[in-house]
């Protein structure tokens, strides 16, 4: 893997950005301090499909929130808005209109204040040893050797996620159409086939989130 | 006023205005109770004062428009507006009668737990699993059916677009003609 700094600024799938280039909103999002409480009266907009408690759903469509760094929810707020990631899902409820950049903020405190809710989606369970070496080899650099993420470097807490969102956007990501991937992720798990990726979100599903 | 300075419940005085311009102004659409027997016309008993409070002074600014709504709005004095909305969301809400129960259940699923293939929110994330709503989202439970089919047209067609009723836009869109006619009748009856 090439270091960070000599990394590709601006790679096919992201849209002609930097990866999680810390400017514009995004910048200003992360300097607000984020109030829990008018984060959870902000947050009734995302619980429709996020459901109470930040859950998610098993069937992949909704990640779990709950627990997640403030910093990642907020790049990934912030660039779903802008339309750097791509999800046209969400991103008519995430407009300026509907949300303010410090209820983002808001938001991003009371989500990552919340307790992480267990027995989530997880895979068949078939192919656990090789999604464990896989995800020493290629995915715990950066997500963590538990899957806690690293909130500076906003890498998100992967640990106990819904199997299907994994393997979902393990797939966005591989084949440039997630529009935010993180290059070096893109071009670790270029040559994953369906199998890989299923091996190895089966393998972090099944991870104790700290 | 001073209840409105302070930001406390409305004063005494303050009430009994807000029962004479009721009277005078609001209660032949919207009844004295704020229980509307007009189908077109919304119920507002119940309703948060703060989302009475942002609904009249949408009207007032424009950034809600209605041929009904939007001169009458005008002829009050901003200052009742507090004094308004804490009158209706002290009056007790009725519920409408149910004419199709299978509608209605159908209208409940879509309600409580939306769509997630085509990516339809649960209502209830915003207006609650019982429909009373917030103050920034309105009490839905036991509305006429006809007024909450109307305000989701308006918003599918753009007509009501300001702030957070964008996202209702969205919403609407991803429901059919039958869905919401179904999420009405199931509301109608709550």
């Amino acid at each position: 893997m090439l270091p960070a700094q000599e990394r590709t600024p601006a790679s096919a799938d992201s849209g002609g950005q930097a990866w999680n280039e810390l400017k514009g909103e995004k910048l200003q999002a992360l300097g607000l301090k984020g109030d829990v409480a008018r984060g959870e009266e902000a947050f009734k907009i995302c619980q429709g499909c996020h459901r109470r408690g930040a859950t998610g759903s098993n069937s992949g469509m909704y990640p779990r929130l709950a627990g997640q760094h403030a910093t990642v929810l907020i790049e990934q707020i912030t660039d779903i808005r802008s339309g750097n990631r791509r999800n046209p899902t969400m991103e008519p409820f995430a407009e300026e209109h509907v949300l303010t950049t410090q209820e983002i903020a808001d938001i991003a405190a009371y989500l990552q204040a919340l307790p992480i809710p267990p027995n989530l989606g997880k895979g068949p369970g078939t192919a656990l040893a090789r999604g464990k070496e896989l995800y020493a080899r290629d995915c715990a650099s950066c997500h963590g050797d538990k899957g806690q993420g690293n909130a500076g470097k906003f890498f998100p807490l992967v640990a106990g996620q819904h199997f299907k969102y994994l393997v979902r956007e393990a797939r966005f990501i591989r084949d440039g159409s997630r529009g935010n991937a993180n290059p070096d992720m893109a071009r670790v798990i270029k040559s994953y086939g369906d199998d890989d990726i299923e091996a190895v979100a089966d393998y972090i599903s099944r991870l104790a989130p700290p | 006023m001073l209840g409105l300075l302070l930001g406390g419940p409305a004063l005494a005085g303050d009430t009994e205005k807000a029962r004479n311009i009721v009277t005078e102004v609001c209660s032949a659409c919207h009844g004295m109770d704020g229980n509307s027997v007009i189908p077109n016309f919304p119920k507002l008993a119940g309703r948060h004062p703060e989302y009475l409070v942002r609904e009249l002074k949408e009207f007032v600014s424009g950034t809600r428009t209605s041929a009904i709504m939007t001169p009458i709005a005008a002829k009050l004095d901003p200052d009742d507006f507090k004094a308004l909305g804490e009158y209706f969301g002290a009056q007790k809400p009725t519920s409408g009668q149910v004419l199709d129960q299978k509608a209605a259940a159908i209208g409940m699923k879509l309600y409580q737990d939306g769509d997630e293939e085509r990516g339809v929110p649960s209502c209830a994330g915003c207006h609650s699993s019982d429909g009373a709503g917030s103050k920034r989202f309105p009490r839905l439970a036991g509305q006429h059916r006809e007024y909450l089919i109307e305000q989701m047209y308006n918003f599918r067609n753009d007509v009501r677009n300001y702030g957070a009723a964008r996202l209702m836009r969205e919403v609407a869109k991803r429901l059919s003609e039958d869905e919401i006619k179904a999420v009405a009748e199931y509301l109608t009856g709550l």
